[in-house]
C-alpha cells in the first residue's frame, strides 16, 4: 500500500531518496519514469544506488548537501538545474533539492519539464534577440566606419579645390572666366556643405539625439531652392543631355515658404536631381514642379526613366543605405537624407512611378510665413558668385607655422596665408613643426591632426607642455578631417585653442587668426615687401594682385625649372623624338607665356609646331633663338629678384597699384 | 567550459564528444555533463566536461561549479568583441573563485573570416602572459582536438 507522499511524488515526478553515505541512496518513494530512463530499472528499497558515481553533477552537489545535512537544524538546499542524458539520447531536466528531517538525509529529484522548456524559449528568444541587435550594430558601426573613410577620401581634395580657385581668380582677369571661377567655388562650397552635414547628421542619427528643431524657422522659399538646384545641376544634366526643366505651370506669384532650412532644403532637391539623372537616358526630360497640397507645399521631380521596380516599396527606397535599383546610387545615403530632413520638418517624400514612363519622387511641407521684410535674405547659391575673395585690409600680419602632410593643401593655404599678409613657415609633419618651434617663435601654430610620424595632438601636447615650464601661451589650431563636434571637443580638451574642420573655407581660417590676432600683445607692424623695377614685371605683378612673394616664387620656380626642360628639350632634338619636343616646348611656352616674354614665347610655340608635325629639320635654328630668348628673361628676372631686396613697397608703380586695385573690385 | 552567451561552447563540446555540428543556435539552460575518453601518453584519461550555461544579463554563472575542476576551456565568439570581453573577465573571476587553474583561450568561429576582430594586438598581449590561445571552429573542426588536448596535457601537468 503506496504512503500519499509515495503518491504524490509518482504524481508530480518527484523521487525521494535516503542518502546512505558515500553518494549511495535508497528509495523512499516509487521513481518516476524518466529515473528509470536514466538510472535503469527500479532497485528493490532497500538496495542502495551509487547516484553520486552515476551522475557527476550529484556528485559536485553533494558537497553542498553534505554540509545542509551536518546541521544540527532542519536544513535544505537546492541545485540549479541540470540536464542528464538518457542512453537514448533523450535530455532530461533535473533539479535537487537535500533535506534534513528527523535526522534523516534526504534527497528529492525532480524534473522541472514544463518550467525548464519555457524558460529554454524565453532565454533563447531573448538572446536570439540580442545576437541580432549586435549583428545590425555591427553592420551599423562598418558601414559607418566606411561611411566616414568615404567622406574623409571626398573632402581632402575640397581644400585644393577651393585653393586652386582662388588662384585662378587672382590670375584671370576676363569677366566670364571669373564668373566660371565662381561656379566653380560654389560647387565645392556646396558639396563640402554637404559633406559637413552628412558627418553631422550621421553622427548624431546614431547617437539618436539629433537636434530636432534645428533650423525650422527660416521659412525657405521652395521656388528659389527649385531654380537654384535647376541652375547648380544643369551642367550635370547639359553632359548627360538630359533636358532639366523647371515646370512652367508652377504659380510664380504663389507663396512658396515652407518650414525648413535653405541649405538642407537645396540639398533635398540635390539628392532628389541626382536621383532623377542617375536614371534618365539621353534625350530624356526632368521636371522639377511644385503644387500646393492643402495647407503644404510640394515639390515633385518627374524623370523619364525605367521607373519604380514593383516589388520595391517606396519606404524601402528612403531606408538607410538604400541602393534603390541595381547600378543605382552610391552609399545609399541621398535619399535617407531627404526623407529624414523632410519628416524633421513635419513633412513627407514618397515616390511613385509615372502612368506611362518614369518616376516621381515628391516631398511636401508645411506652409510657412513668407519673412518679413527687410529680414536678412536667405543664404542664396547664386550670391556666392559675386564671393570677394580673402580680406586683407586691417588684418594683423601674424607668424604662423603650418604643419600638414598633403602638398596640395600645404601650398594652397600658405599661399593663401601669404596673401592676407601673414609670414608662414609651412612643414610637412609634426617632428618638422617641433624642430621650426626650437629655432622661431609663432603666434600661431595651425596642426593637422592626422600627419605622419608625429600627429598634430602629439605636438599640441609637446607645445603645451613646453609653455607649462615657459608661462607662454601660442593659438594652436587643429585642422582635421573628423569635424563633428564631439571631435571640436576632444581636440580643444587636448590643448586647442580653434578646431577647423577640412576641407575649410579660407573665410572661416580668417575669422579665427582674428580671434588668435585679438589675444596676441601689440608689435609693430612688419615689414613692406619690395616693388617691382620694369614695366613688363610690373604688368605681371599687377595681373597676380600685386603679391610680390607670389611673384618672387614664381621666378624661382621658373628660374629652377627652366634650365632642366630646356635641356631636355635638347636631349629630345638630339634623338629627334619629334612628340617630345612638342610636349616640352608647349610646357616652356606657357611658363613664358606668364612672364610676358613674347619673343620667347613665339619660339617655344614654333617649335611645338615642328613638333607636332614632326618635321625637325629647322628646329635647331629655332632651339637656338629660343636659348638666346631665354637667357635675356633669365637675366632680367635675376635682375629683379636682386633689386627687390631692398625696394620699399612706396615705390610700387601706378600701374601695378591700378591693376591690384582692378583685381580687387573684380 | 566557460564564456559568453552563444560562443559556441555546446557546439565545441559536441564537435568533441560526438563529431556533430548543427549550424542553429540553440540557448543551453542549466548544465550539461559530457564524458570522453582520451589517451594521453599511453594512460586512459576520462574527461568529464561541464557545458556551463554563458553568463549574460538573464542568467548569472554560478562558480559552485568550478569547485573541483581541474581545468576550463574559456570560449570567445572571434566575431563578437563583446565575448572577448567577457571571457577576459571570467578569467579574472576564476582566478579568484577557485584559483588559478589550468585553461586554454579558444577564440571560436574561426571559420566567418569575414567578420573576425580578434585582433592580432591583443592575441600578443594575452601571449604575452603566457596564455594558451588558439583559433577554432565547432564547424569545421578546426582547433577543436587539439584544444582539448591541450587543456587535458595541461591539467595532467
Amino acid at each position: 500500500m503506496a504512503t500519499p507522499l509515495q503518491v504524490f511524488s509518482r504524481e508530480f515526478g518527484y523521487v525521494l531518496l535516503e542518502h546512505k553515505g558515500e553518494g549511495k541512496f535508497v528509495l523512499g518513494s516509487d521513481p518516476p519514469s524518466w529515473f528509470n530512463e536514466l538510472w535503469g530499472a527500479t532497485q528493490p528499497a532497500d538496495v542502495p544506488i551509487p547516484l553520486a558515481a552515476m551522475s557527476p553533477f550529484l556528485e559536485n552537489f553533494l558537497v553542498e548537501a553534505q554540509t545542509c545535512w551536518s546541521s544540527s537544524q532542519t536544513a535544505e538546499c537546492r541545485s540549479e538545474v541540470w540536464i542528464e542524458s538518457t542512453p537514448a539520447g533523450r535530455e532530461v531536466p533535473l533539479q535537487a533539492t537535500a533535506l534534513l528531517r528527523d535526522g534523516q538525509q534526504m534527497l528529492v529529484l525532480h524534473s522541472p519539464e514544463a518550467q525548464y522548456r519555457e524558460r529554454v524559449q524565453i532565454l533563447q528568444t531573448a538572446r536570439n534577440a540580442v545576437l541580432e541587435h549586435e549583428k545590425l550594430l555591427q553592420e551599423i558601426q562598418k558601414k559607418e566606419i566606411l561611411l566616414h573613410c568615404i567622406i574623409h577620401d571626398l573632402s581632402q581634395p575640397l581644400s585644393a579645390m577651393r585653393g586652386s580657385f582662388d588662384c585662378l581668380s587672382a590670375f584671370t582677369e576676363s569677366e566670364e572666366g571669373q564668373k566660371i571661377i565662381a561656379l566653380g567655388k560654389m560647387a565645392t562650397q556646396q558639396q563640402e556643405s554637404m559633406i559637413r552635414e552628412i558627418i553631422q547628421v550621421f553622427a548624431a542619427d546614431l547617437r539618436a539625439t539629433m537636434d530636432m528643431e534645428k533650423g525650422v524657422n527660416h521659412a525657405p522659399d521652395l521656388l528659389v531652392c527649385a531654380r537654384n538646384a535647376i541652375t547648380s545641376f544643369s551642367p550635370a544634366f547639359a553632359a548627360k543631355r538630359v533636358n532639366l526643366i523647371l515646370d512652367p505651370q508652377i504659380d510664380q506669384h504663389a507663396h512658396w515658404h515652407v518650414q525648413g532650412e535653405e541649405s538642407r532644403l537645396r540639398r533635398v532637391f540635390t539628392n532628389l536631381l541626382e536621383n532623377a539623372l542617375r536614371y534618365s537616358f539621353e534625350g530624356g526630360n526632368v521636371t522639377v514642379g511644385l503644387e500646393s497640397d492643402g495647407d503644404f507645399r510640394k515639390a515633385f521631380i518627374d524623370d523619364e526613366g525605367p521607373g519604380l521596380p514593383p516589388e520595391l516599396r517606396p519606404a524601402q527606397l528612403f531606408a538607410l543605405f538604400s541602393k534603390g535599383k541595381e547600378g543605382g546610387g552610391k552609399a545609399g545615403l541621398g535619399l535617407y537624407f531627404c526623407r529624414t530632413t523632410v519628416e524633421r520638418w513635419g513633412g513627407s517624400i514618397s515616390c511613385t512611378s509615372l502612368p506611362e514612363i518614369g518616376s516621381r519622387f515628391w516631398f511636401r511641407l508645411p506652409q510657412a510665413a513668407a519673412p518679413a521684410e527687410g529680414e536678412a535674405p536667405p543664404d542664396e547659391l547664386l550670391s556666392t558668385v559675386a564671393d570677394p575673395g580673402p580680406a586683407v585690409k586691417g588684418r594683423r600680419a601674424m607668424r604662423i607655422l603650418f604643419a600638414e602632410d598633403q602638398e596640395d593643401i600645404r601650398t594652397l593655404t600658405t599661399y593663401q596665408l601669404e596673401r592676407s599678409g601673414h609670414h608662414v613657415h609651412a612643414v610637412c609633419n609634426g617632428r618638422e613643426a617641433l624642430s621650426a618651434l626650437l629655432h622661431q617663435h609663432f603666434d600661431v601654430i595651425l596642426l593637422d591632426e592626422e600627419m605622419p610620424a608625429t600627429g598634430g595632438v602629439q605636438v599640441a601636447h609637446t607645445i603645451r607642455e613646453n609653455e607649462a615650464r615657459a608661462g607662454s601661451h601660442a593659438f594652436l589650431i587643429a585642422l582635421t578631417g573628423n569635424s563633428t563636434e564631439d571631435d571640436e571637443a576632444r581636440l580643444r580638451r587636448e590643448g586647442f585653442d580653434a578646431v577647423l574642420g577640412k576641407p575649410f573655407r579660407l573665410e572661416a581660417l580668417a575669422e579665427i587668426l582674428d580671434a588668435a590676432s585679438s589675444t596676441l600683445p601689440r608689435r609693430s607692424a612688419p615689414k613692406k615687401p619690395p616693388a617691382a623695377i620694369s614695366a613688363g614685371i610690373d604688368d605681371l605683378l599687377g595681373r597676380i594682385g600685386g603679391d610680390r612673394k607670389l611673384l618672387n616664387k614664381m621666378i624661382q620656380t621658373f628660374l629652377h625649372d627652366t634650365p632642366k626642360r630646356i635641356a631636355s628639350l635638347q636631349k629630345a632634338l638630339h634623338r629627334k623624338d619629334a612628340d617630345e619636343v612638342a610636349s616640352l616646348a608647349h610646357a616652356l611656352k606657357g611658363s613664358l607665356g606668364i612672364f610676358l616674354a613674347q619673343h620667347a614665347r613665339d619660339r617655344a610655340q614654333e617649335l611645338e609646331e615642328l613638333g607636332r608635325k614632326s618635321e625637325l629639320g629647322g628646329a635647331a635654328s629655332v632651339y637656338a633663338a629660343l636659348q638666346e630668348e631665354i637667357a635675356k628673361l633669365e637675366e632680367n628676372l635675376r635682375g629683379y629678384a636682386k633689386q627687390t631686396q631692398a625696394q620699399p613697397r612706396s615705390t610700387v608703380s601706378k600701374q601695378t597699384q591700378r591693376l591690384a586695385g582692378k583685381r580687387k573690385k573684380q | 567550459m566557460l564564456g559568453a552567451f552563444a560562443v559556441g561552447k555546446t557546439s565545441l563540446v559536441r564537435r568533441y564528444v560526438e563529431s556533430i555540428y548543427s549550424d542553429a543556435y540553440h540557448t543551453t539552460v542549466g548544465v550539461k555533463i559530457s564524458n570522453k575518453v582520451v589517451q594521453v601518453n599511453n594512460t586512459e584519461v576520462k574527461l568529464v566536461l561541464w557545458d556551463v550555461y554563458g553568463e549574460d544579463d538573464f542568467q548569472r554563472m554560478s562558480w559552485k561549479y568550478l569547485e573541483g575542476a581541474f581545468g576550463y576551456l574559456l570560449v570567445a565568439d572571434g566575431t563578437r568583441p563583446a565575448t572577448l570581453d567577457k571571457a577576459l573577465a571570467l578569467e579574472q573571476k576564476a582566478r579568484v573563485e577557485v584559483g588559478a587553474l589550468p585553461f586554454v583561450f579558444v577564440v571560436n568561429k574561426c571559420d566567418l573570416v569575414n567578420d573576425w576582430q580578434f585582433d592580432a594586438t591583443l592575441e600578443a598581449q594575452l601571449a604575452a602572459k603566457n596564455w594558451s590561445i588558439l583559433r577554432s571552429s565547432a564547424k569545421t573542426g578546426e582547433g577543436v582536438e587539439e584544444a582539448f588536448a591541450r587543456l587535458t596535457e595541461a591539467m595532467l601537468r
